[in-house]
């Protein structure tokens, strides 16, 4: 079985600030794969240059054996993609912005007003399909992002923090949709912050911390027995017992000292 | 005073911040420190000319110009150029700062910057220009810092107290088409003055007449009269600015404690599918959907088609004035090729608009092909718009200058343009790519920074046309009427090659692209 992603050392720069520092990032296929890190690691920067959106510095990104540079059109059809933040058409509607994205891809008209139909559906956006996106929430334009990503059935999908400010019912939304997704033996990976959701979701983990990754396997492996919680502390080395001297202030109050 | 240095030191410390790191932007503020200069150092000095003229007039003058600053500095922060977009009191409100000092900070802030200083130079040129003696420079200096200050307080009571209407989407999306409505008016003066009114000495007096008691129209005649009038004139303005300030101070501290008003959400018509009956189905397609459902929604394409056909129109008004026998029979060429001109400059930057969104079309075009397809459907797009209004231009110049055998030529120049227009976009568009700021200044070139950019973008896109454009005009000069019939495959050539070159630098720098178009804002 070829990896659905394989890294080869990604490098990306920003002035002399080194964001991401020789990723070797591997997602085997059909995984429901975590990238976590704390802010700053890299993550973002790591999808951007799998996806094609960012230019690396150094190193080369695989997508199902196809070399994302190199060979852009394999590799463009195969991906979903929902970056960080919500950056949609804003003046079109949700079910306009469905349209839009699946004939640009060539799908027919027929076929994507079904899907888009059926998407909408399943993302509980029927109501608003016709509002525009600017006027949408952020657990909605998470939804319609996320429907936009799979029109083309993707065979892998990137998805930037899809969970941040997005309520528990829209949520568990996404997670229904996402593991009908993987289910069916494609991938997806995506990045979080929020470890407990990684590890009821995820059977494959790869921590990033400063550019680099310090961790990666089967959830099981990596966690080792711990909570993924404290693996990651200990990992990306956020144990905080030796900083507490500095604080004493904090929590006192003037009162106290009379 | 201390709040003053702080606040001083936090506007120095964000425009300084906002150019770290980053060439283009620095490249863009220096330009923008030049025309500033520049601009401060013209002004003084034509302001300090009014020394050479008759009293009377100078005096008129200086009020006129005293109004225009003061006017300005109200309308023009809310439209463009994001003169104080540094500083939103929102952000301000968790720290505990009692609304007065709040105000005073405010203030500092807006005065510390570029524009502000400039406009105190030019402000101080009429000290020169109609003071009189040590006396009158001793009320001069305090009418100048006066008139200065009720610019800028005035200019913050419009904004705060716009705020919540400019929060919620609907009423940026107002005040940006509305602002059209103010270059219609900022050009009456202007037709009046064609349109017979001959005199303009008693023009610009009764003018200066109107303005007399507003704040501008006091600071001037302090200025101008000195003595104890002019002392009195100062005492009235300092009240006037104070209850201004006064008046800012409790907008500021009532939008501080107003929440977003919410936006009504309404649904869209679902799209009559007029453009899927026309084309094949496919991206070209997808592309000219998206395009005219932008065009129809998106204030900054209202706003840019608007005020190309209003400036057009004005154009045509003043051009073909029958009064002054109608013009040429060339004028209905000249229009309708300006017209298309105006429409066509908007495509200069292409994915501007599009912006942070651009990385939907970006995951998706995986050969230079699917981007050429994508400046197509938009050239498309534009066409299906611009087509008829050019043809509409035609026949109404045609018909008003009296020349209707020349309708038909400048039906097709102003297509042949358009096409031009086009293809140099294509290359601008990629080229030289930056952020068109998605807020209620539908106005603004650019993102921060990005000025200087903008500014280069539109020079490169001007002269690639002017150089396009050379063959048909030296035809037209030697009075060759025919080429007008080429023109129209002779833009559509322009536009096939600019496009093809288009999305072969694109596509190779996509990432660039990309990135370049989605600055913050």
């Amino acid at each position: 079985m070829t990896d659905a992603v394989r890294t080869h050392g990604l490098v990306k720069r920003y002035g002399s600030q080194v964001a991401v520092a020789g990723v070797d990032l591997v997602v085997p296929a059909g995984s429901f794969a975590g990238l976590v890190g704390p802010n700053g690691a890299g993550k973002t920067t790591t999808l951007s240059m799998i996806t094609a959106l960012l230019r690396p510095d150094g190193g080369h990104a695989e997508v199902d054996g196809f070399h994302v540079w190199r060979d852009p059109v394999a590799v463009k059809a195969r991906i979903g993609v929902l970056p960080e933040g919500l950056r949609l058409f804003e003046r079109l509607s949700g079910r306009e912005l469905l349209l839009y994205n699946g004939m640009l891809r060539g799908i027919p008209k027929a076929d994507v007003e079904q899907r888009a139909g059926e998407l909408l559906d399943v993302m509980d956006l029927t109501g608003a399909a016709d509002k525009l996106v600017v006027d949408y929430s952020t657990g909605m334009r998470k939804k319609i992002g996320l429907a936009a990503a799979l029109l083309h059935n993707p065979s892998v999908l990137f998805l930037d923090e899809p969970f941040e400010g997005v309520d528990p019912v829209s949520a568990n939304t996404l997670t229904e949709v996402l593991r009908r997704f993987t289910a069916s033996g494609s991938t997806v990976i995506f990045s979080s912050h929020v470890m407990d959701l990684v590890e009821r979701l995820c059977d494959w983990v790869s921590v990033m911390s400063a550019g680099h990754i310090v961790a990666q396997g089967p959830l099981a492996e990596v966690r080792g027995g711990r909570s993924l919680n404290q693996a990651f502390l200990d990992l990306v080395g956020g144990t905080p017992h030796d900083r507490e001297a500095g604080l004493s202030w904090l929590g006192a109050r003037p009162e106290d000292a009379r | 005073m201390s709040t003053v240095l702080l606040f001083a030191r936090l506007k120095v410390r964000l425009l300084a911040g906002n150019l770290r790191g980053d060439a283009q932007r620095k490249l863009g503020f220096v330009l923008t420190l030049v025309i500033a200069a520049g601009l401060a150092a013209l002004g003084f000095l034509l302001m300090s000319l009014l020394r050479l003229a008759p009293g009377d007039i100078a005096a008129s003058l200086v009020t006129l110009a005293f109004a225009s600053f003061f006017f300005g500095w109200m309308i023009v922060p809310l439209l463009a150029f994001g003169l104080d977009d540094t500083l939103d009191p929102a952000k301000l409100s968790l720290f505990p700062l009692r609304t007065g000092r709040l105000a005073v900070g405010m203030f500092t802030a807006s005065v510390t910057g570029v524009w502000p200083l400039a406009t105190l130079v030019v402000t101080g040129g009429a000290l020169v220009a109609v003071a009189s003696g040590p006396g009158g420079v001793l009320i001069g200096v305090p009418a100048v810092l006066l008139q200065f200050a009720s610019c800028v307080v005035a200019s913050r009571l419009v904004t705060t107290s716009l705020s919540g209407a400019l929060r919620t989407r609907r009423g940026r999306d107002l005040l940006a088409v509305s602002a059209l409505a103010l270059v219609l008016l900022a050009q009456l003066p202007n037709l009046l003055m064609n349109r017979g009114f001959s005199d303009p000495t008693a023009l610009l007096h009764q003018m200066a007449a109107v303005l007399r008691w507003t704040p501008p129209g006091l600071a001037a005649h302090a200025l101008a009269d000195g003595g104890l009038t002019g002392l009195a004139e100062l005492a009235l303005l300092a009240l006037l600015v104070v209850v201004l300030g006064w008046l800012w101070v409790k907008a500021l501290s009532r939008a501080l404690v107003t929440p977003d008003s919410s936006t009504q959400a309404a649904s869209v018509r679902r799209g009559s599918g007029l453009v899927g009956r026309f084309l094949p189905d496919g991206p070209l397609a997808a592309v000219v959907t998206k395009e005219l459902a932008y065009i129809r929604r998106d204030p900054r394409f209202r706003v840019g088609w608007a005020s190309a056909i209003v400036v057009t129109l004005i154009l045509s008004f003043t051009v073909s004035d029958p009064g002054r026998g109608g013009g040429g029979q060339w004028t209905p060429i000249v229009i309708s090729c300006v017209g298309a001109l105006m429409i066509a400059l908007q495509s200069g930057n292409a994915f501007g608009i599009d912006g942070r969104s651009l990385w939907m079309n970006a995951v998706a075009f995986g050969s230079e092909r699917d981007l050429s397809t994508d400046l197509a459907g938009r050239h498309l797009a534009g066409t299906l718009v611009a087509a008829p209004l050019i043809t509409v231009l035609a026949v109404t110049t045609g018909l008003l200058t009296g020349h209707p055998t020349m309708i038909l030529p400048a039906m097709t120049a102003g297509w042949g343009v358009l096409g031009i227009g086009f293809g140099v976009g294509s290359v601008t568009s990629v080229i030289l790519p930056y952020t068109v700021p998605d807020r209620m200044n539908a106005f603004t070139g650019a993102a921060p920074g990005q000025g200087g950019l903008a500014f280069l973008s539109a020079l490169g896109a001007s002269a690639g046309m002017a150089l396009l454009l050379a063959p048909l005009v030296a035809g037209l000069l030697l009075g060759l009427v025919w080429v007008c019939a080429v023109a129209p495959f002779y833009g559509l050539l322009a536009e096939v090659l600019g496009r093809r070159l288009g999305a072969k630098l694109g596509f190779a720098r996509m990432p660039d692209l990309l990135a370049a178009v989605s600055k913050p804002t």
